[in-house]
């Protein structure tokens, strides 16, 4: 009788664990393994896939837009990631001081993250405007231009632009994750450094940085993740152009899988994409020193 | 360098510039949709004049919004609601010992790692193949379960005392009703992160949408916006009042509830 209350229990637990088991096997797992199979095929709509081995790879290594969006993806993430960190390294130090309104500092410095990317790159498009824009108002008010500047339409802008609204979108939310690492550091260090004499320079290098480097990291991760993900805001503000100089690779795989129909190429670049990402997140983690949420001051 | 010694005047003077960079786009976008002008009028002006909300209800009817917000609202409600019950039995299970556990958390881990950008095509193929395209059901399906809010989940339900399980167990108790009467009652900060993340996902999700929606009446909120955006670029007036009126759900779950948002977040930070 024991043992079969056993099992009964043992049965109700993977019962329990059946339905989110399901959806992560369906769309996580089933997808890495068929995206594999697919990059080695043509696909073909309404026939079944021819084998050409590795003609997508090839043609990949080949393709001057293929090497133009997977240096673009990396310049989304040293431009954006790295300025947004440093950025927000600055903000959550200012905001973790006593000074009033500090609340309502973060909540509007925070608003813009959570907000709808497709909502967010229109708005942007209008304030880049040549014409109309509010950028260029200013621009124009101060002096420093006299023509309009065409931001989104200009090889040498675009990126740079597109870079801008997604630190503006994500800077907010890098500060929190900051702030977080700057509120667990215990007062007594900085007690005891002020004994010591320490000059504000050296208590942010030896004191501060150190015990916030494991937020850092997260925050590291998150850029690598967004700079691969940031489909909407380029989708809707230059769909990769002009050119192709805003292109990054998740914009040109839709554009193979889903306008050109070359799923097994697209398939091929997202393979690359994946591994590409994984290789990323594991050197940040071990540059961390693979500490990633650990903090030790008495070590 | 930062440091207690800036003067506080410097610190408000940098906060402020920045807030103002951060809250112009917002504010030139909220008068813009009551008065329609754009920059083409100058000197632009800082108030609006004759506010109406005119391009309000001009969107509303050009476009069938009440569809695109019932698709949006359907979906996202579907969403939250398997993530509750279907997060909180996995987290429930994770609680106890059973063989292949670690495994099972080995696997969640590394699903983990796999962000829904490099599944996109055979997540496509696959939902075709059951034949969901152009369904809410289509469009929740991936998005039922997410590992970190389980993980979130499992946090908290680690904290409960086992004592009150095996007196649960005592009494007979089920699994589900265990996890309905016992578990979720004790977890609200819990609960309030398995609302917010998977309704923020779910609300500005796009690019699935976008994959598997062909239909004009199953279009959620962001890709009707798209396609506004794309055939009338130049009604800046209803285009902007749409946009707020996409995000103003998520502006108000904001100001409802500041702490429970952030923090939310905050947990999602590794969101894959």
């Amino acid at each position: 009788m024991v043992g079969t209350k056993r099992h009964r229990e043992l049965f109700g637990t993977y019962l329990l664990l059946l339905p989110s088991f399901l959806i992560f096997f369906l769309y996580r797992i089933i997808p890495l393994g068929w995206n594999l199979l697919l990059s080695f095929q043509k696909w073909q709509f309404n026939r079944p896939n021819l084998w050409q081995g590795l003609k997508n790879y090839i043609a990949m290594f080949q393709d001057g837009v293929f090497w133009q969006s997977f240096y673009n993806t990396i310049l989304y993430f040293l431009g954006g990631s790295l300025i947004s960190i440093i950025l927000a390294i600055g903000i959550a130090l200012l905001v973790n001081r006593p000074i009033r309104g500090r609340n309502v500092y973060r909540s509007i410095i925070f608003m813009p993250y959570p907000l709808t990317a497709i909502a967010i790159a229109i708005i942007w498009r209008w304030l880049y405007n040549e014409k109309v824009g509010l950028i260029n108002y200013i621009l124009r008010m101060l002096g420093i231009v006299d023509q309009g500047v065409p931001f989104l339409q200009s090889f040498g802008w675009a990126l740079p632009s597109v870079i801008f609204t997604s630190i503006w979108q994500i800077v907010g939310y890098f500060m929190i994750i900051i702030l977080t690492g700057l509120q667990s550091i215990p007062d007594v260090l900085y007690e005891a450094g002020i004994v010591d004499g320490v000059s504000p320079s050296q208590k942010f290098a030896y004191i501060t940085l150190p015990l916030i480097r494991s937020s850092i990291f997260i925050c590291f991760v998150v850029g690598i993740i967004n700079s691969f993900t940031m489909f909407d805001i380029i989708y809707t503000m230059t769909n990769g152009g002009p050119g192709n100089s805003t292109e990054i690779l998740v914009t040109y795989i839709y554009k193979n899988a889903f306008t050109f129909s070359r799923m097994g190429y697209a398939s091929a670049i997202t393979l690359a994409m994946f591994i590409f990402l994984l290789l990323l997140t594991w050197l940040a983690n071990k540059l961390s020193g693979g500490e990633a949420g650990a903090v030790h001051y008495y070590g | 360098m930062v440091s207690r010694r800036t003067p506080k005047i410097v610190a408000h003077f940098i906060l402020f510039l920045i807030s103002l960079i951060m809250i112009v786009p917002l504010y030139w976008v909220f008068k813009t949709s009551l008065t329609g002008e754009n920059l083409l009028l100058y000197p632009p002006s800082l108030i609006p004049k004759n506010p109406s909300i005119f391009y309000f209800v001009d969107v509303y009817y050009a476009i069938p919004f009440a569809r695109f917000f019932f698709n949006s609202a359907v979906v996202s409600a579907v969403v939250v609601l398997f993530n509750i019950v279907f997060n909180s039995m996995a987290a429930f299970a994770l609680r106890r010992e059973f063989p292949g556990k670690k495994l099972i958390i080995l696997i969640y881990l590394s699903c983990m790692m796999i962000p829904f950008h490099a599944t996109i095509i055979p997540a496509f193929l696959l939902t075709k193949s059951f034949g969901l395209l152009n369904s809410h059901f289509g469009l929740a399906f991936p998005l039922l379960s997410t590992i970190i809010c389980i993980f979130i989940f499992k946090g908290s339900f680690d904290a409960i005392p086992t004592s009150l399980i095996d007196a649960a167990r005592i009494d007979g108790m089920r699994n589900w009703k265990m996890i309905y009467k016992i578990f979720l009652p004790l977890s609200k900060p819990a609960i309030a992160t398995n609302v917010i993340l998977p309704f923020i996902w779910s609300w500005n999700n796009f690019l699935w949408p976008l994959i598997i929606i062909q239909k004009q009446e199953m279009q959620t909120l962001p890709l009707g916006l798209s396609r506004f955006n794309s055939l009338y670029e130049q009604a800046t007036g209803p285009l902007y009042a749409y946009c707020l009126m996409v995000v103003a759900p998520i502006l108000l779950i904001f100001f409802l509830s500041q702490k429970n948002f952030i923090s939310s977040l905050i947990s999602g930070a590794v969101k894959g």
